[in-house]
Formats: structure tokens, C-alpha cells, sequence
């Protein structure tokens, strides 16, 4: 795996964590 | 902005490196160069010709709210299409008009900046782009639904979210199409400036251009997620039966404003960092002085994009907050002043005793300079709380935004397409048009806006259609100058494409004090592929 596509996959990774997190923050956990 | 096609005949560079082979691979002719092209200028031009298309979509929509704010009483429009216009030429504004325009200029300059051959993902780069027109034409089809566009502001505060038209459906999905472009877009730029800058050329050594686009990255990828985050909440309010937002289902309307905010206020750095970026390239090349405090520069950037995530509530006072919420968030946010401080200092400080000339890039940097200051400052203001209780949603607000988003964002834009525009076309701009669309810019500009502090202070909502008679005079003075500005940047156009077909050939380095490696290593125009062997710096 490049150098690029690693950087790639954890920069993307954050971005999904952030906007999964943020919707199940207020859904699961009620607010 | 297009003139750049392939590398037939250029020199070799003069350390004598031979990087430009766009002979062998040009690109394909036609329509469909533009469609498949994966080459970083190619997707920079049509960035910046696409921001440029909804700078004039989303003025002709402010001169609308101006037109039937020239008198008082109802004349023009209804006043759901008033909002409708308001909202959509926020929207416009910021995610298709000024951040496509830096995400150009991103294209366009890292690569050349930091001598690498093209971004670091080439075929994503062209996706980036791409999503960006049909967004747009979600946005603009939204008019044509039942019930309209959205007229919720473009802020998208619920609960009226919750009960708009199927446009606020197609306003959504284009929201999540622009926050995907940005995102895709930001990973792109922070790969490309980590991993794939010439040998030898440390983080510190970058140019602050550089610098300010990476911080700025990680901001999109920061606060995006968040946005797209809250207008899916809204979506499903909507149509799956969740009360995220909805009181009635013990949501919180209050909830969305926090987090958009969140995303809101980091977004006012995304879209000036790159254009200190620029004001920190175009100063020293007209002061022929390097950048003063470079370093300091850099930590003043970070500074501000973190305090930029401590801040979000000072949009918030009046939602009714406990007091200590209140002071932290106001003291924080003066905080601010203090890196931005240092920025001012320090472009200040670099023409100072500088040769200075004042071609049209350098007279849009000053202009930045002085108007953004002074958006900033009207900025701390509204950072005490018992001021802004008193002007919250009063055309002072609307005032001092756009005396940042403008005069800051605009202007830095301005300035950054003169600078450039000879290394991209080959070209130079006739200085002589470009000098008089400072000058009407600058002045059009301060009638528009700097009357509507006098509107705000003495009580004018913002975002209202008609107004009593006491305020008849300032917003007659405020819509003659929103036209003159409005065809001042057909001006504007003009000396772009006068630029292109008949400018005349631009020496190799046109400004004598620029230093940055797209200037000290590519031949002018730039070849349509660059440092395919990595710059010995």
C-alpha cells in the first residue's frame, strides 16, 4: 500500500468516524 | 484562464531540467478535455471559471434582495421569495463561489508550489470537481419545486427545515454533495503537501501559501463531517420519523444551531486562511522583501484554526445561555484577535521600507488588508455579549460578514487571479483595467456595506423585505452601490478574457519579487505537466 493511499485512508477514516459519531451521538445515546 | 495546453517547444527550465513532456500525453481537444482530465491546472481552471459563474449567479440574486430593499413597502418580489433569495445567495456564495474559487487556486499552485508533479490523486481530483455542478443545479432547480427554494436562510436552522417544500430535500442533497467534494478535496491537498514535496523541502520551507491551504484541509475534514452530519438529522426529521430537532418529539432546535455552528465558524477560516495565504504571496512580491515572521506566521494560523473550534456559540448569545457559557465563549473568541493580530503586524511589517510598487495584485492585498481589519474589528465587537444581545440579526452583523467574506475573501481572490494569471495564460492583464476595477470595486464596496453598520446600529433586522421609512436613506445609498459593484466585476470579466485572447506575452518572471518555485523553476505559461522530475532546490 502507497504512502498516499495510507495517509488517504486514515484522513477518510476520520471524516467518517466524525460524521457517523456525531448523528449516532445524538440518536443512540439520546443526546 | 485556459491557455495552458501543452509543453511543445518550452525550454528547459534554467537549472536545466527537462520536466515538461506534454508532448507525449497532452491532453484530449474539446469537451471532452475538460470532462476526463485528470491534470491539476485543468481541474484548477475549472474551478475557478465555475466559482466565477456562481459569483455571478449569487450576485445577481444579492442585487434582487437589494433592488427591493431600495425603498420601503413590498415592490419587486414576494417575501418568500425574498427569503428564498437570501438563502440561496448565502449558499451560492460560500460553497459555490469562494470556497471552489481557493480550492482553484489550491489546484492550480500546490503542486507548482512545492514541485510536485500533479495532486496526489489525480482521478479523485476530477470527482472533486465534478460533483460541484450538480449540486449547483440542485440548488438552482430547488426554485422550480412546489413551495420553492428553501427560505430558511443559509444557515438551515430548524425547525423551519422540518417544514419546507421538497427544495429543502434537493438543498440537502446538495449540501452533502459540496461537503463530499470538500472532503475528497481536503484529503487530496493534505496528501499531496505530506507526501509528495520536492527533496529537501521541510514544512518550514513551504510557502505560507501552502501552509495556510493545509491547516485549512484539516478544518474541512474537521467540521464537514459535522455539517453533513446535521442536515442528515434534518433529512430524517423530515421523512423517517426522528425529533432530533423537532420539540415536539423532545428534539432540540437549539441543537442543530450548535451544531452547525460548529461547522459555521470553522468555515469563516476556511475561507480566509487561503486568502491570507494569497495576501502572504502577493505582499512580499510587491514589497521585494521576503515575508516578515514567517515562522510566526505559521503558528498564527494554527492559532486561529484552533481557537476557530472553541468559539461556535458567540453566534449563539441570545439563544439564552448560562453566563459562564457566555463569558468563556466571548473571551475566547477576542482571543482571536491575537494571532490575526499578528498576521496584520506582519504583512504591515514586510512593506515596511520594502520597494514597493502597486500593480493590481498588490492594490487588492492592501485592500484586504484594510477592509479585513476592519471587518475583524467590527468582528470583536460582536464578541461582547451585551453588544451583540443588542445587534444580533441587525444589518450590523450583515455588515461586518461581509466585510470579511468580501473584502477579505473577494478581494485575496482578486489579487491571487492578477498574480497568477500571467503564469497560467502566458498573458498579462491590461494593468491599466485592472487598476480601475480596484478602485470601483473598493468604492462600490464601502457604499454597499459600510452604510448597513448605520442600519444595524440603529435597529434594522436582517433578512426582512420592507422596513419603516427611517431607514429609506441608507438602503437606497447601500442598493446604488451593490449595482455599481455588481458591474464593476463585469469589468472584471472583460480584462480576464481580454487577457486571454489578445494580453500580451508575459516575460517568464512578470513580478520580480516573486520567489515561490512556480515562478523560479516553470518556464510562463506553465507546461501542462510540471516537475515530472522532482526539483533540486
Amino acid at each position: 500500500m502507497s504512502n498516499n493511499l495510507k495517509t488517504a485512508l486514515v484522513l477518510a477514516s476520520i471524516a467518517l468516524a466524525t460524521y457517523a459519531g456525531i448523528i449516532a451521538k445524538y440518536w443512540l445515546l439520546n443526546g | 484562464m485556459s491557455a495552458v495546453v501543452d509543453s511543445h517547444g518550452h525550454p528547459a527550465d534554467e537549472h536545466g531540467q527537462h520536466d515538461q513532456h506534454g508532448a507525449h500525453h497532452g491532453p484530449y481537444g474539446g469537451i471532452m478535455r475538460w470532462i476526463t482530465t485528470t491534470n491539476h491546472k485543468d481541474i484548477g481552471t475549472m474551478y475557478l471559471w465555475f466559482s466565477f459563474m456562481m459569483f455571478l449567479v449569487g450576485g445577481t440574486m444579492a442585487l434582487v434582495i437589494r433592488a427591493e430593499l431600495f425603498q420601503p413597502g413590498m415592490q419587486l418580489v414576494d417575501p418568500d421569495f425574498f427569503n428564498q433569495m437570501n438563502t440561496m445567495h448565502g449558499l451560492i456564495m460560500v460553497f459555490g463561489a469562494i470556497m471552489p474559487a481557493f480550492v482553484g487556486f489550491a489546484n492550480w499552485q500546490i503542486p507548482m508550489m512545492i514541485g510536485a508533479p500533479d495532486m496526489a490523486f489525480a482521478r479523485l481530483n476530477n470527482w472533486s470537481f465534478w460533483l460541484l455542478p450538480f449540486a449547483a443545479s440542485l440548488l438552482v432547480i430547488s426554485f422550480f419545486t412546489p413551495g420553492g427554494a428553501p427560505g430558511v436562510g443559509w444557515t438551515l436552522y430548524a425547525p423551519l427545515t422540518v417544514q419546507m417544500g421538497i427544495g429543502m430535500d434537493l438543498t440537502i442533497f446538495a449540501v452533502h454533495l459540496l461537503g463530499m467534494s470538500s472532503i475528497l478535496g481536503s484529503i487530496n491537498i493534505i496528501t499531496t503537501i505530506l507526501n509528495m514535496r520536492a527533496p529537501s523541502m521541510g514544512l518550514m520551507r513551504m510557502p505560507l501559501f501552502v501552509w495556510t491551504w493545509l491547516i485549512t484541509a484539516y478544518l474541512l475534514l474537521a467540521t464537514m463531517p459535522v455539517l453533513a452530519g446535521a442536515v442528515t438529522m434534518t433529512l430524517t426529521d423530515r421523512h423517517f420519523g426522528t425529533t432530533f430537532f423537532n420539540a415536539v418529539g423532545g428534539g432540540d432546535p437549539v441543537l442543530y444551531q450548535h451544531l452547525f455552528w460548529f461547522f459555521g465558524h470553522p468555515e469563516v477560516y476556511i475561507i480566509a486562511l487561503p486568502a491570507f495565504g494569497v495576501v502572504s504571496t502577493v505582499i512580499p512580491a510587491f514589497s521585494r522583501k521576503p515575508l516578515f515572521g514567517y515562522t510566526s506566521m505559521v503558528y498564527a494560523t494554527f492559532g486561529i484554526a484552533f481557537l476557530s473550534f472553541i468559539v461556535w456559540a458567540h453566534h449563539m448569545y441570545t439563544v439564552g445561555m448560562p453566563v459562564e457559557g457566555q463569558l468563556f465563549f466571548m473571551y475566547a473568541t477576542t482571543l482571536i484577535a491575537v494571532p490575526t493580530g499578528v498576521k496584520v503586524f506582519n504583512w504591515v511589517a514586510t512593506m515596511w521600507k520594502g520597494s514597493l510598487t502597486f500593480e493590481t495584485p498588490m492594490l487588492f492585498a492592501i485592500g484586504f488588508l484594510f477592509l479585513f481589519t476592519l471587518g475583524g474589528f467590527t468582528g470583536l465587537v460582536l464578541s461582547m455579549v451585551p453588544i451583540d444581545i443588542q445587534l444580533h440579526d441587525t444589518y450590523y452583523v450583515v455588515a461586518h460578514f461581509h466585510y470579511v467574506m468580501v473584502a477579505g475573501a473577494l478581494f485575496a481572490a482578486f489579487a491571487g487571479v492578477y498574480f497568477w494569471l500571467p503564469k497560467w495564460t502566458g498573458r498579462m492583464y491590461d494593468e491599466r483595467l485592472g487598476q480601475i476595477h480596484f478602485w470601483l470595486t473598493m468604492i462600490f464596496f464601502n457604499v454597499t456595506f459600510f452604510v448597513q453598520h448605520f442600519l444595524g446600529l440603529a435597529g434594522m433586522p436582517r433578512r426582512i423585505p420592507d422596513y419603516p421609512l427611517m431607514f429609506e436613506t441608507w438602503n437606497r445609498i447601500s442598493s446604488i452601490g451593490a449595482f455599481g459593484f455588481g458591474v464593476s466585476q463585469l469589468l472584471f470579466l472583460y480584462i480576464i478574457l481580454k487577457a486571454i485572447r489578445h494580453g500580451e506575452k508575459a516575460p517568464r518572471k512578470p513580478w520580480e519579487g516573486a520567489v515561490t518555485l512556480d515562478w523560479t523553476r516553470l518556464p510562463t505559461p506553465a507546461p501542462y505537466h510540471s516537475f515530472e522530475t522532482p526539483p533540486v532546490l
